[in-house]
């Protein structure tokens, strides 16, 4: 079966079809913070001093980059805090909420927990109750930002990080290719950046890491993380783009890699000519930042009377 | 000559019939390896990794649709 190409030990975890390479446990955590730590510099993700804000959930992409990040905490490079959020979905969301509370509380983080029915006055499993909703996945992304770019705020944080892998970005950009959505599009990236004050950057240190590796090096770390798949998943196009690249991934193994660089390379001209800074003002009901007189949530919020 | 395999809560005791990898049981069961990290006594494994009699293996599901 072989053993590790890089310290000869038989106990093999992973054979990566991409590089050929197989790797032990303790070869592989290195490799896995190695290729993150060369991300966060290449994009400079990091600057001393920083106050980074983690989306963790529990699950394991958001554990991972607290993981890696919080080996620049104790290098004295940066101070790192979290929010989890509680969308309020029974017999799902707790097991998570409680993990992300222990994980933050093992390495001495400040967090908080804000639940959609404390901002918002409406929970997610209320929403789904509401005739005409628009699709549980919609007002979760549109509120969960909605409470990150708060928190973030409030924590008084100079970046926020998430937890978007190799697989999030490439099934992104087939996404918004395919469908036409050229201006979506030029958006993707590293950074998130906004012209406006009032958004905090994101950035992404695990978007060169295939899903399936952020999941293992979890298990082989030891990490606790949050394993269930939310009950409102449903058919949905990036669920077709995410199963049609991962059959391509058998036989061409190299394919998320060779997307993502490719499109890196012509991001830079997309933005020059699509992306278009908008003016932000304020949102009348929130106060959040918004193009429009009512940010997407308010809206959301007004059509369900809240 | 039999085997444990456990995924989440649920535990069976399998025979072996012949020459048995992680990577024939994962096909069997109609499991994709692309969404499954499999361990053997405790061990995270290779798909090519055999099985063996007495041996407690466990897959857990990390990538969930949607």
């Amino acid at each position: 079966m072989g053993s590790c190409t890089k310290c000869g030990n038989p106990n093999v975890i992973i054979k990566r079809k991409a590089s050929g390479q197989a790797l032990c446990k303790d070869c592989f955590i290195e490799s896995i913070e190695k290729k993150v730590k060369q991300t966060i510099k290449k994009e400079n993700f990091l600057e001393k001093g920083d106050k980074v804000l983690v989306a963790l959930s529990g699950g394991k992409d958001s554990v991972v980059t607290l993981e890696i990040l919080n080996s620049y905490v104790e290098r004295h490079i940066i101070e790192l805090c979290a929010v989890t959020i509680d969308e309020g979905i029974a017999g799902y969301r707790e097991e998570g909420v409680e993990i992300a509370k222990a994980h933050a509380e093992r390495l001495g983080i400040p967090h908080k927990v804000v639940s959609f029915k404390e901002s918002f006055g409406i929970d997610l499993d209320e929403i789904m109750k509401t005739e005409g909703h628009r699709g549980s996945c919609t007002y979760c992304g549109v509120f969960r930002r909605w409470i990150i770019n708060r928190a973030a705020r409030e924590f008084g944080a100079t970046k926020i990080a998430t937890g978007h892998n190799l697989d999030d970005e490439t099934q992104a950009i087939l996404m918004n290719y395919l469908e036409g959505n050229m201006e979506n599009l030029a958006k993707i990236g590293p950074k998130t950046e906004s012209n406006s004050e009032m958004f905090t950057v994101k950035i992404k240190p695990l978007r060169e890491i295939p899903e399936k590796e952020i999941g293992l090096y979890a298990l082989a770390k030891g990490l606790d993380i949050h394993l269930a798949g939310c009950p409102y998943a449903q058919e949905s196009f990036r669920m077709e783009i995410s199963n049609i690249l991962k059959d391509l991934s058998k036989d061409h193994p190299t394919i998320m890699y060779s997307t993502l660089r490719g499109f890196d390379k012509i991001r830079p001209a997309l933005r020059q000519e699509l992306a278009h800074d908008y003016e932000y003002d304020r949102c009348e009901r929130c106060g959040e930042p918004s193009s429009n007189r009512l940010c997407r949530a308010c809206t959301f919020l007004e059509e369900l009377g809240k | 000559m039999s085997f444990t395999l456990k995924i989440k809560d649920q535990v069976e005791e399998r025979a072996i019939d012949g020459d048995l990898t992680i990577k024939d049981l994962l096909d069997d069961l109609d499991l994709s390896s692309e969404t499954m990290v499999s361990k053997k006594n405790g061990e995270i494994v290779i798909e090519e990794e055999t099985i063996e009699d007495g041996d407690e293996i466990e897959f857990i599901q990390i990538i969930y649709g949607g």
